[in-house]
């Protein structure tokens, strides 16, 4: 089996002529956990949109195994979305559905199984997530970090070969946070499944991750494992994993010179 | 004036773009409905008679008051001028002619893109701005299948079905105040309308609703796909559905009404 996932090269995607991203190049290994980092529009949920086949780029290509996604049509693109799972940053349950009843939407839509069985499997992956008690709920009854894991198991109702998590920490208490994180970990530890998490928790990334990715302005700035990243010379990836206002990054988003944009004609 | 053509081509480019998007949708509708239909499981799922009770039956109430009121004020206003010249006796025909074929089709429409159009927009708009239908497409589940279809097949069962009562409480609305306040025969007044009242009206007014039905689905799905941004886009979509799908309706009940009679 070969050890690489997905591979994207040269990815290029603009909204209305600004640059999100600008010839990024991406690799997830098989059975490994891998973290894309970068500040708040930087790229990244656009990055993990190209990779699950939701945006096309304008260049590049994404090899998941060996076809490349990027030039299959929407109907080719379903047996690839058949092998993923995807966490949504807000869960993206269906609000008129149950609990149970998300869960199941996947595997009844795509299997032929007998009801009861599905019954099984959606407790099963309940199971997995710690709330096998609320499968009759309605989503809008949860708690924001209830709500994602059980998109989470909904994620996993098919049993994916690789899980995409968009953001599976932001806005949650540090103990549901650290909760989610453990999830991860286990998936991969325990179900062998390719995990890919966009984030902007360094902490979480460095203390799961086999390889961090960090975007800056499109482009990869720096790769490597926790350890590498930590001990990097670059000035822009130590002030990105510290956390420091000062530094090399600046929080202008604007290209123009301030004065220049200030002169009235 | 530079200005004023970069509007006109830029509000003629989105019409273009929208009036192409919608045929696209429709086109997909189409065949996601065959394979809804042909797929017992699916069809099971896909709750339809819910969507028909959700669509029609609970519109009943308000198409029905709004129709037995237009009868009763058609029949009114006509009257004004056939007391003059002491036509009554033609006063049943006429209104049934006129509801059967323009206004049961047009009104029941109209009414029902507020209710029911707007509420598709809304759901299916809500839907994508929290990535719901985003997230359906990951788990390779076709969002047209899964969210367009029952709404289409719903309504293309409840329209020509609301109208067809509408017409009739119309009627009935126009028969209790031309029997009671104008003192018309209540035997002439069957008599009246049967003779003159025709297949291809009734007929031509079902043709009508069941593209007024398409009209509908269309415009209102369409308009909750296409929202891209936050609430206030929902808000936005909603009220353009609205718009548009009544202004699609009147013009093509225009056009078929001379296409049928012209």
């Amino acid at each position: 089996m070969r050890a690489l996932m997905i591979k994207a090269q040269g990815i290029k995607k603009a909204y209305n002529g600004r640059a999100v991203l600008n010839g990024t190049d991406f690799v997830a290994e098989r059975k490994k956990i891998t973290y894309i980092l970068g500040t708040s529009g930087g790229g990244k949920s656009t990055l993990l949109k190209i990779l699950i086949g939701a945006l096309k780029p304008d260049a590049g290509e994404v090899f998941f195994g060996e076809s490349d996604i990027t030039k299959l049509s929407e109907r080719d693109l379903d047996p690839f979305r058949k092998k993923i799972g995807m966490l949504f940053q807000h869960g993206a349950l269906l609000n008129s559905f149950t609990v149970g009843e998300n869960i199941a939407l996947p595997i009844r839509e795509h299997t032929a199984l007998d009801d009861m069985i599905i019954k099984i499997m959606v407790k099963m992956k309940l199971e997995l997530v710690g709330l096998r008690d609320f499968e009759n709920l309605q989503p809008g009854r949860l708690s924001g970090g209830m709500r994602k894991r059980v998109a989470l198991a909904r994620a996993l109702a098919l049993d994916p070969e690789v899980v995409f998590f968009d953001e599976p920490t932001s806005g949650l208490d540090p103990i549901v946070a650290a909760v989610i994180t453990k999830l991860i970990a286990d998936l991969n530890r325990l179900l062998g499944i390719t995990c890919v998490v966009v984030t902007h928790t360094v902490e979480e990334a460095m203390r799961i991750a086999d390889k961090i990715i960090i975007l800056y302005r499109g482009k990869v700035l720096a790769e490597g494992t926790p350890r590498e990243i930590r001990e990097s010379a670059s000035p822009l990836v130590q002030q990105f994993i510290t956390g420091s206002p000062d530094g090399p990054i600046s929080f202008h988003a604007s290209s123009k010179d301030f004065r220049e944009d200030l002169m009235v004609e | 004036m530079k200005n004023l053509f970069g509007y006109i081509g830029r509000v003629f480019i989105t019409f273009l773009q929208d009036l192409s998007g919608l045929f696209y949708l429709f086109q997909e509708t189409v065949e996601q409905s065959f394979v809804l239909l042909s797929d017992r499981k699916k069809r099971s799922q896909a709750r339809l008679l819910e969507y028909v009770d959700e669509i029609g039956v609970r519109s009943l109430p308000l198409v029905l008051t709004v129709s037995s009121l237009f009868g009763i004020a058609l029949t009114v206003l006509i009257s004004f001028q056939l007391k003059e010249i002491g036509g009554y006796s033609y006063i049943p025909g006429f209104v049934a002619v006129a509801i059967f074929r323009e206004m049961a089709p047009l009104i029941t429409a109209v009414i029902i893109a507020g209710r029911v159009g707007a509420a598709f927009t809304a759901r299916i708009g809500t839907m994508k701005v929290s990535e719901e239908i985003l997230a359906l497409e990951t788990m390779a589940i076709n969002p047209v299948r899964f969210l367009v279809v029952q709404r289409f097949i719903g309504l293309l069962l409840s329209l020509p079905a609301l109208t067809m009562l509408a017409g009739f409480t119309a009627l009935f609305g126009s028969f209790l105040f031309g029997s009671t306040r104008l003192g018309i025969q209540p035997d002439t007044y069957v008599r009246e309308t049967l003779d003159v009242l025709m297949f291809k009206d009734v007929y031509s007014g079902m043709i009508k609703a069941s593209v007024f039905a398409v009209v509908i689905a269309m415009i209102g799905c369409y308009r909750g796909l296409v929202i891209d941004g936050g609430a206030e886009e929902v808000g936005r979509s909603t009220m353009l559905a609205v718009v548009s799908s009544t202004l699609a309706i009147i013009v093509l009940d225009t056009v078929m009404t001379a296409a049928f009679y012209g």
